[in-house]
């Protein structure tokens, strides 16, 4: 059985689960389409569409960019940390965890699109790039981690590609040479991939962290707290698509497995709640003026959000994975997953909104708001609310990460041949 | 930058000697010094640049701010009723938190000192006015609405998606001239010249000066002299 005629869902008879994948791949085709149409939409009108002004300039695009950056932290960790300290019991999901972590860096790279008030303009980035910019170191190890990881997806599969006489074996054969290759190159390339997963994440937090002009950003924990929260969701994201995939019969893998990667989700959300509290705490502590941010933070405009993200994102994931009895039982994993996953979402919502709705000199009447206004045209502070275009466009480039995942896991074999074939 | 031709040089001589740029060294480092004593807060400032420069409805490169809690609303101080103003815009720092972060290059430094804007290579990523701690910058969100059906001002329209700001304006200075805001003043709380010139009144008067947000390091071209004595209400 070749990997490209397994059924979608395992039990159901294969046509009726071929009906619900083209249903499935259909539907994706066409919030593509209404996605595109939406960004259309946005080009010919200029970014007024959106809810972003000049009092809050950054908004969904960039949450999502920073979002999928932390994602595709997950395939590394999984791929590389199995190699570089021999943790065998992630081979099953390996393959699976270089994928997600593929098509998640690749969406983050889309979402810098949608943000540009000029995306016709985009190749500037590389033809007067500016050496001092983090954005262009951030975009240039994008690119770098975006080829790197699909090299590494295919020389996870390439063997089992062969086998099954696949044109994206490039030609490459199973000759014992040739197998061997492949394991010193998977080694070499761990040796690469991890430095790179974890300057991706850094320089993504230096875009924020090393701007004078944002107190609430300007902290030397912006990079480990990026880290700390890729690994979270990162991890989180390859659980949910691990058991997913097991119940569509694309991997294979004991309950062992779960148990220990929900194990090591709790450590990580002890990091980040660990980085959380002593950013907040530090920044909180003088007082005055430098606690504005915070303030609002705890207990202002955005304090829901805020305890959303401690308590649901943090606090109930870690308790229900800390039990050995809770984190036993996949379903529950799944559900810490999606929470943990979830308040990351939130806690860089936080970090966004809390970063910039602070102005440095924030004398009255404040700054000028870039559209025509009735009243005044200016604000200190804009209730940031993305508008239905941003939320269609958003959901145009998840559907389109949707459907590149699905198409790879219908081409590439993501269970290992040797054991059965053997 | 500007694609009219100024119409400085049809000013009559009287109006062209006001606001002329005066001596300077031969490789000036522009800049400027505003009294906040002489500032009365009428924001003339500000609505001629709107006017010189064309810039939008919603959009100011020029803002008046109040020191107090509301706009021209006194604030108390060792039992004195006292009011000052803020005039704020692009400071034109040597250490640019813009220029720096810039990807494209697209704002940068002119020789004598003065940020500018390429809006032919702007992305609109607006990753200057995160690093801009002025808030000096306004982004063209959508096409620009004007009050008059036609453009206004000696410089021409920026295009949508790119971010603009001060341009100290330009125009004026490569004719000779000081900046709009400077000439309008009604109170000549504005004074502009070369800051390498140490004879020049502005070097003196930024001595006395101080710089905004002076702890970050952006080592700002605009000065300001402190209100010297209470305004007693």
């Amino acid at each position: 059985m070749t990997a490209g005629t397994l059924p979608l869902a395992g039990r159901r008879s294969p046509r009726r689960s071929f009906s619900r994948l083209a249903v499935w791949v259909l539907a994706l085709c066409a919030l593509t389409v209404v996605g595109l149409a939406a960004f259309a939409y946005q080009v010919a009108n200029g970014l007024t569409v959106t809810g972003m002004r000049n009092t809050m300039m950054w908004g969904q695009y960039i949450l999502f960019f920073m979002f999928f950056v932390g994602l595709s932290a997950g395939g590394l960790i999984v791929a590389s940390a199995g190699r570089l300290f021999g943790v065998a019991a992630f081979k099953p999901i390996t393959r699976l965890a270089v994928l997600e972590a593929t098509v998640a860096v690749m969406l983050a790279g889309i979402f810098i699109l949608p943000d540009l008030g000029r995306p016709e303009r985009v190749l500037n980035i590389l033809l007067h790039a500016n050496r001092t910019s983090p954005m262009v170191w951030d975009i240039s190890i994008v690119i770098t981690y975006t080829l790197l990881s699909m090299t590494y997806v295919w020389l996870y599969t390439r063997a089992d590609l062969a086998r099954g006489g696949s044109p994206l074996a490039l030609g490459t054969g199973t000759s014992p040479r040739e197998m061997a290759r492949d394991e010193r190159l998977k080694s070499g390339l761990a040796w690469v991939a991890l430095p790179s997963a974890i300057l991706l994440h850094s320089i993504t937090a230096w875009i924020f962290g090393l701007q004078i002009s944002r107190t609430f950003w300007h902290s030397a924990i912006m990079a480990p707290l990026f880290i700390a929260s890729a690994l979270v969701s990162g991890l989180a994201l390859v659980i949910l698509l691990a058991l997913l995939l097991r119940r569509f019969r694309r991997i294979e893998f004991e309950n062992d497995l779960i148990r220990y990667l929900g194990a090591l989700l709790a450590v990580f959300l002890v990091v980040e709640g660990f980085l959380v509290g002593s950013e907040l705490l530090t920044a909180a502590y003088p007082g005055a003026e430098e606690a504005g941010p915070i303030l609002r933070l705890l207990t202002g405009n955005y304090a829901l959000l805020f305890w959303t993200e401690i308590i649901v994102g943090l606090v109930v994931p870690f308790v229900i994975l800390a039990v050995r009895r809770t984190r036993s039982r996949p379903g529950l994993v799944a559900l810490a997953a999606v929470l943990a996953v979830a308040g990351i979402f939130v806690h860089r919502l936080n970090l966004m909104l809390s970063g910039l709705s602070y102005v440095r000199i924030g004398l009255p009447p404040g700054v000028s708001v870039g559209t025509a206004m009735p009243a005044s045209s200016f604000a200190s502070f804009h209730w940031y609310v993305p508008t239905v275009v941003e939320w269609l466009v958003v959901l145009g480039v998840l559907a389109f990460g949707a459907l590149l995942f699905t198409i790879a896991v219908l081409v590439l074999p993501l269970r290992e041949r040797e054991p059965h074939a053997h | 930058m500007p694609d009219k031709v100024s119409p400085i040089k049809a000013l009559p001589p009287a109006s062209r000697t006001y606001g002329a740029i005066g001596p300077h060294s031969e490789r000036p480092h522009w800049g400027m010094v505003i009294d906040q004593e002489r500032c009365t807060g009428c924001w003339s400032c500000a609505v001629i640049c709107k006017s010189e420069n064309d810039v939008p409805l919603g959009a100011w490169w020029n803002r008046v701010l109040t020191e107090g809690e509301a706009v021209d609303q006194p604030k108390e101080e060792h039992g004195h009723l006292g009011m000052d103003w803020l005039p704020l815009t692009c400071q034109h720092c040597e250490n640019a938190p813009c220029v720096k972060v810039c990807p494209v290059q697209a704002t940068y430094h002119r020789d004598d000192g003065l940020v500018m804007m390429d809006y032919e290579r702007c992305i609109g990523c607006r990753y200057c006015m995160i690093a801009c701690p002025y808030g000096v910058r306004v982004f063209n969100w959508g096409q620009p609405e004007r009050p008059t059906p036609h453009e206004t001002g000696m410089v021409a329209a920026r295009p949508l998606g790119t971010v603009e700001k001060c341009s100290m304006c330009v125009h004026r200075i490569d004719e000779g001239q000081v900046p709009s805001c400077v000439w309008s003043c009604p109170s000549q709380a504005r004074i502009f010249g070369d800051l390498n010139d140490p004879a020049s009144r502005v070097s003196r008067l930024a001595h006395e000066g101080r710089v905004l947000l002076e702890e970050s390091g952006t080592k700002p071209s605009v000065f300001y002299l402190k209100p010297r004595r209470k305004r007693e209400l």
